[in-house]
């Protein structure tokens, strides 16, 4: 169904996400093993799976990894592809978790969004090199996803909150 | 947080930490794991260095020196790159990390080749 | 599960896993490498330790015996210069005929070295081949095949009975005008010895050392087995003939490829038999293995000059090892080296196990 005030809020969200991730890749955590990140441009995947529906978080997933890529001179380089495939399988799994489950809260559904993230990459990362070596680096990004995984959730928590209280959850949910 | 995160947090930790456990033994401590893959430096027609690119391994420095002066290879995470070099337009210092079996960079006017491929056999070798 | 809960759980973990990660990346071997131009060649550092900030002060230590060494032995500065003046052997060559000359002790070292393996090798190893080399210029541009005369003429200064080495004063004396010493055959390998020996000064306890191909290896690799070293294929450029496992010792490979010119048809390299004045031709390639990398580098000379059925038995009698191809082709091995030796397959080389 098309309509103008969901392609708007759709677009805004997506400026945020793609911000949230240049500024993410601006300022890498400085832990001696690469590849663990924070995920912040995650918060707005899963608001917009809470606010609209499953190909409006996909469109955004994948249009903020472009243009992140494009704004951070990686496209098409290796980091796009592992990037573009992490946001992919992590959109459908939280997808199928707040759709069709009711028992995880926003932690929990972000969390299994780090995790399929990482996976994704792991996979796609294999692919590429052609190297199945790589998945020794799994535990390593498995612990590193519980917390960044849980604080990315706790700020969604937040945020859907305020949005409740400032009445703006229920104006957009009459869209 | 409801019932189901928790068990959530304690499935993933427990992966982490048992596969953490498996690889410690693996990378860490052990032996013979063959390389996955390596990189090659050329300096005018010489190859310099043989570096593996092992993803768990640490970080590295390799300073060189090109036609034009020296240069500075980094590795880390299973990547190379050029991150310093003493050549006018920096075209191998903006081309960033390399990683794929068979990807390259070359500086031209430093003569400097970093080209990565597939497993090689020996720590040196005498001639 | 408050508030307050969840984000204490959020940064407990948090710390969990700046906890783990810090602690596998410091119990990993810390690697530290680094390569200058030294010596005519580029030579590589490779050393491992506990404490990656203890390492850099190591290589530089050992580069810094490297310059010692290369300064010494210099024989090329021009006479009278600061550099000449800083090398024994530029000025031992200086003063030939006049009369001795005081020494560094390891230059000292190097010519007892040298005397010494002269005597038992019968004369295929002599640093006073200075004359001779310079007759064929390797060291410069153009080296060109010097006329058969002024070889004959010049071999008589080739005579290592006419260096004088005085260890009780540390002095040298090269008795004829004329002569002149050449250390190029043994000063890498002394050099990387001395490196090593600066290594081990430093509390490293696993390197590699790689002079130019001359390689010296300090414990066992970074996977705590041997390291596996490489021996080139004469004929193929990037090909090896085998791969050997070494721990604690030194492999130098003296070979008729590494710097040769071509006249006439023919091939003429830089190891010359000091008994002829001329390159020796009954070899490809030899590789010397054993613990000090400055007698690897002298036998890898020696050896190279003399036929396999002399090498050979020299080889076990002084207890060192050795691999090589012989101008037919054929590979030959020391019999000690049969279970750390690896030839590989597909090579144009004859290879019959014993």
């Amino acid at each position: 169904m098309f309509s103008t005030r969901r392609l708007v809020y759709l677009a805004l969200l997506l400026a945020m996400a793609t911000a949230l991730h240049v500024l993410e890749g601006l300022f890498p955590i400085p832990l001696p093993f690469p590849g663990v990140k924070l995920g912040l441009a995650n918060i707005v995947t899963l608001l917009v799976l809470y606010l609209y529906d499953l190909r409006a978080a996909m469109t955004v997933a994948i249009a903020r990894v472009l243009l992140g890529s494009l704004l951070g001179g990686t496209f098409f380089a290796p980091a796009f592809f592992l990037g573009l495939t992490g946001a992919v399988i992590s959109t459908l799994v939280m997808a199928l978790l707040v759709k069709k489950t009711s028992c995880f809260s926003p932690l929990g559904i972000s969390l299994s969004g780090a995790v399929s993230h990482n996976l994704g990459q792991l996979l796609m990362a294999s692919f590429l090199l052609q190297n199945q070596a790589i998945f020794f680096y799994l535990p390593i990004l498995l612990l590193g996803a519980i917390p960044t995984g849980l604080m990315t959730g706790y700020l969604l928590q937040g945020l859907l909150e305020r949005l409740e209280e400032a009445g703006i959850l229920a104006e957009l949910n009459r869209n | 947080m409801t019932r189901a995160d928790k068990v959530l947090i304690a499935a993933v930790l427990l992966c982490a930490l048992l596969g953490l456990l498996t690889i410690y033994r693996h990378f860490f401590i052990s032996s013979d794991q063959p390389f996955p893959k390596q990189a090659t430096i050329t300096v005018d027609g010489k190859v310099l260095r043989t570096i593996d690119l092992d993803p768990v391994a640490g970080n590295e420095m390799i300073q060189i020196t090109g036609r034009l002066g020296p240069a500075t290879v980094e590795v880390a995470g299973g990547r190379i790159r050029m991150r310093e070099a003493n050549c006018p337009e920096q075209i191998c210092v903006k081309q960033g990390w390399i990683q794929a079996p068979g990807s390259t960079i070359v500086c031209l006017p430093g003569e400097i080749i970093i080209h990565i491929e597939g497993p090689a056999p020996v720590d040196a070798v005498t001639r | 599960m408050t508030r307050r809960g969840q984000i204490l759980l959020i940064i407990g973990l948090g710390l969990l896993v700046v906890g783990v990660t810090v602690f596998l990346s410091e119990r990993r071997i810390k690697e530290y490498r680094s390569e200058q131009f030294l010596m005519d060649t580029l030579v590589s550092i490779k050393v491992y330790g506990d404490d990656a900030a203890t390492l850099p002060a190591a290589v530089a230590a050992a580069y810094g015996e490297m310059h010692r060494i290369a300064a010494l032995v210099d024989r090329f500065p021009a006479a009278g210069t600061e550099d000449c003046r800083r090398s024994d052997v530029c000025r031992i060559n200086e003063m030939a005929g006049i009369g001795p000359v005081r020494v560094d002790a390891d230059t000292l070292a190097m010519l007892l070295l040298a005397k010494k393996y002269h005597d038992l090798s019968d004369g295929a190893f002599d640093v006073t081949i200075g004359p001779v080399m310079d007759l064929w210029d390797f060291a410069g541009d153009h080296p060109k095949v010097p006329a058969s005369q002024s070889i004959v003429d010049t071999l008589p200064l080739v005579d290592i009975e006419s260096l004088v080495v005085n260890a009780v004063e540390s002095s040298v004396y090269l008795r004829k005008v004329g002569m002149k010493l050449d250390l190029g055959a043994l000063a890498k390998g002394y050099a990387t010895e001395k490196a090593l020996q600066a290594l081990v000064r430093q509390g490293i306890k696993k390197a590699l050392i790689d002079a130019g191909g001359n390689i010296r290896v300090l414990g066992s690799n970074a996977r705590n087995a041997p390291w596996r070293i490489g021996i080139k294929d004469p004929r193929k450029a990037d090909a090896l003939v085998a791969i050997v496992a070494l721990e604690d010792a030194a492999a130098v490979t003296s070979g008729d490829y590494y710097r040769y010119f071509e006249a006439g048809g023919k091939r003429y390299h830089h190891i010359l038999d000091p008994r002829s004045g001329y390159p020796a031709s009954e070899n490809m390639s030899m590789t010397v293995l054993c613990p000090d990398a400055g007698l690897a580098d002298l036998l890898s000379t020696a050896f190279f000059v003399m036929k396999v059925e002399e090498a050979l038995p020299l080889a076990e009698r002084l207890g060192v090892n050795l691999v090589m191809v012989n101008a037919e082709g054929r590979i030959f091995h020391t019999s000690g080296l049969a279970a750390h030796l690896e030839v590989l397959p597909g090579g144009a080389y004859r290879y019959d196990p014993r």
